[in-house]
C-alpha cells in the first residue's frame, strides 16, 4: 500500500466451519466440508436443497430488546467483530474515536427481515409488517451497529459490490490508514442470504451446485471438470486493520501486513467475468505491495465452482504470474465453508492470513476430475504442512465486474 | 387475569424483560423499550386484547401502568383518541 504500512492485529469470524478462526483452520486443516442438506422449509423448489449455514443463535449473543433490532446478518457481523476486537488487544477508549473506523462489505443487508416482510404482507391471511423491518433490513446496519458498539466516530462505510463487498471493504479501509486518514479500521463482512426468497432466486439463475448423489458436503468442486456451481452460505468476517507503528507502540500482536490491495471493473458482462479484468486486479494489488510475482507463495483462489469462473480465474493467474503460476499452490476454500458472497473476501483473507501465519496451505477439496482449462496446482491431496509462505493473494470477484484482490505479507519479513 | 398480567406476560414471552421488573410504574424505555418496539407492542396488544386502536399509536405513554389504563380504556371503548382512517402498506 501506499504510505504507511498496515497491521492485522485482529481476526473474528462466524462461518459454516466454525465460529472462531482456529476452528475454521482445524477444519480446512482437515479438508472437512460444511455443505449439508438445507432443512424442508427452505429446501422447497429447490434443485439442489443445499447450502453451508452457521451454527448461531442470536438470542446467546444480545439481550431480547436489542436482538429484536438485528437482522442475523447484523448479529453475526457483531459477534466476528468483537472477536477480531479481543483478538487484537484494542481498547478503543483509550484510541482517538475519531481516527477509528468501520467498513463492511456485504452484498444483501438483512434478508431474513425482508423476506419476512413480504411474506407477512402477502400471505393470504394477511398480517403486520414489523416496525424494526426499515432499520433491520438496511444493508449499512451491521455496520452502524458496530460503529454504535465501540463508539467509533470515524469513517463508517459499507459497500455492496456483490461478491468482492468485503474484499473491497477491507482494501478500502487498508487505504484510509495508508493515506493517513485513520489509525485503526475494523473491516469485513457478513452475509445471510439463506431465506427461501434468496435461494430460490439463486437456484433461478442457474448458478448453484447440483447435489452430489452420494455425498452431499462434497457437493462443491472448485476447478474440477464435473463441478456444477457455488454453494451458498452464511457467515461473518471481520479484521482489525491499523497502522503498523500505532500498532508496535501499543504492543499489539501482528497477524500480517496488508500489503496490496487492486481493485478493477471488467465492464463487459453483468455476471461473466474477463480474464483482463481479474488479471488487472491481480497486477494491481502486486504493484501496490510493491511485489514481483515470484514473491507471491500462495493464492487462495475466488474458486467459485461455476464453469466460467474457474477456467477464468485460472487464465488470469497465468497471465499475471506467468512460470510463477505453476511453481505456487491455489486453492479454494469454497470448497468447505461454500460462498458467503459478501463476507467471501473477508473470510478468505483471513483464511489467507493464518496460512501465512502457520505455514499451512488448505486445501481444494472434491477435486478427483480435473479440468484441462483449470490446470494449476491446486493442492486437492489436502492441507499442506511446513509451507513457507512470504506473501500469499486473496481473489474476489463479483457479478457487476468489481474484481479485488488483497495481499498479505508475513509480518517477520 | 388482569391486564397488568397479560400485559407482563407479553413483555416477559416477547420482549424477554424479566418479571420482577415489570412493577407499574417501570418506563418503557428503561425496559428496552424504544419507539420502534413500542409500536411492535401496540400490534400485539391490539392482537392480544382482541381490540383496535384507532388512528396513530398515542405517544404519551411512558410507564407500564399508562400502557395498562390505555388498554383498559380500549377494551371499555372509552378510548379519547378521535377515530382515523388507517393507512394501508400496499396500494
Amino acid at each position: 500500500m501506499s504510505g504507511r504500512r498496515v497491521a492485522v492485529t485482529g481476526l473474528g469470524v462466524v462461518t459454516p466451519l466454525g465460529n472462531c478462526i482456529s476452528d475454521v483452520f482445524d477444519a480446512l486443516e482437515a479438508g472437512r466440508s460444511a455443505v449439508r442438506r438445507l432443512p424442508p422449509a427452505l429446501a422447497r423448489q429447490l434443485r439442489a436443497p443445499i447450502a453451508a449455514t452457521v451454527q448461531f443463535d442470536g438470542a446467546a449473543h444480545f439481550p431480547g430488546a436489542h436482538l429484536r433490532q438485528l437482522d442475523r446478518v447484523s448479529q453475526m457481523a457483531l459477534v466476528a467483530a468483537a472477536q477480531a476486537v479481543t483478538d487484537a488487544g484494542i481498547d478503543f477508549a483509550s484510541e482517538r474515536r475519531e481516527r477509528c473506523g468501520v467498513f463492511v462489505g456485504s452484498s444483501l443487508g438483512g434478508v431474513e427481515s425482508t423476506d419476512e416482510g413480504y411474506r407477512v404482507l402477502y400471505a393470504p391471511e394477511q398480517g403486520r409488517v414489523k416496525p424494526y423491518t426499515v432499520i433491520t433490513a438496511m444493508t449499512s446496519a451491521p455496520a452502524a451497529w458496530i460503529g454504535i458498539e465501540y463508539s467509533l466516530t470515524g469513517p463508517n462505510l459499507t459497500f455492496s459490490t456483490a461478491c468482492s463487498s468485503s474484499a473491497v471493504a477491507l482494501g478500502e479501509a487498508a487505504r484510509r490508514i495508508g493515506g493517513g486518514e485513520a489509525d485503526v479500521m475494523l473491516a469485513g463482512g457478513t452475509e445471510a442470504p439463506l431465506s427461501a426468497g434468496v435461494l430460490a432466486a439463486w437456484d433461478a439463475m442457474r448458478t448453484l451446485a447440483t447435489e452430489d448423489p452420494i455425498d452431499a458436503s462434497a457437493s462443491c468442486r472448485p476447478f474440477a471438470s464435473t463441478r456444477s456451481g457455488l454453494v451458498l452460505a452464511e457467515g461473518a468476517a471481520f479484521v482489525v486493520l491499523e497502522d503498523w507503528q500505532h500498532a508496535l507502540r501499543r504492543g499489539a500482536p501482528i497477524h500480517a501486513e496488508l500489503a496490496g490491495y487492486g481493485l478493477t471493473s471488467d465492464v463487459a458482462h453483468i455476471t461473466r467475468p474477463t480474464v483482463e479484468g481479474q488479471a488487472a486486479a491481480m497486477r494491481a494489488a502486486l504493484d501496490s505491495a510493491q511485489l514481483a510475482p515470484e514473491d507471491v507463495d500462495y493464492i487462495n483462489a475466488h474458486g467459485t465452482a461455476t464453469l466460467q469462473n474457474d477456467a477464468v480465474e485460472t487464465a488470469a493467474i497465468k497471465q499475471v504470474l506467468g512460470a510463477r503460476a505453476y511453481a505456487i499452490p491455489v486453492s479454494s476454500t469454497k470448497s468447505m465453508h461454500g460462498h458467503l458472497l459478501g463476507a467471501a473476501g473477508a473470510l478468505e483473507f483471513a483464511i489467507a492470513v493464518v496460512a501465512l501465519e502457520r505455514g499451512l496451505v488448505p486445501p481444494t477439496m472434491h477435486l478427483n476430475s480435473p479440468d484441462p482449462a483449470c490446470d494449476l496446482d491446486y493442492v486437492a491431496e489436502g492441507a499442506r504442512r511446513g509451507a513457507r509462505l512470504r506473501a500469499v493473494m486473496s481473489n474476489s470477484f463479483a457479478f457487476g465486474g468489481t474484481n479485488a484482490a488483497l495481499i498479505a505479507r508475513s509480518a517477520d519479513r | 387475569m388482569t391486564t397488568l398480567a397479560t400485559l407482563q406476560d407479553i413483555l416477559v414471552r416477547d420482549y424477554q424483560v424479566p418479571r420482577e421488573q415489570l412493577t407499574p410504574d417501570a418506563a418503557l424505555t428503561t425496559l428496552g423499550i424504544d419507539s420502534l418496539g413500542f409500536l411492535e407492542l401496540m400490534f400485539k396488544i391490539e392482537d392480544e386484547f382482541q381490540v383496535k386502536i384507532p388512528g396513530d399509536p398515542p405517544t404519551d405513554l411512558t410507564t407500564v401502568h399508562d400502557v395498562v389504563g390505555y388498554i383498559d380504556g380500549l377494551i371499555a371503548g372509552r378510548t379519547a383518541h378521535a377515530a382515523a382512517p388507517k393507512l394501508r402498506a400496499h396500494p
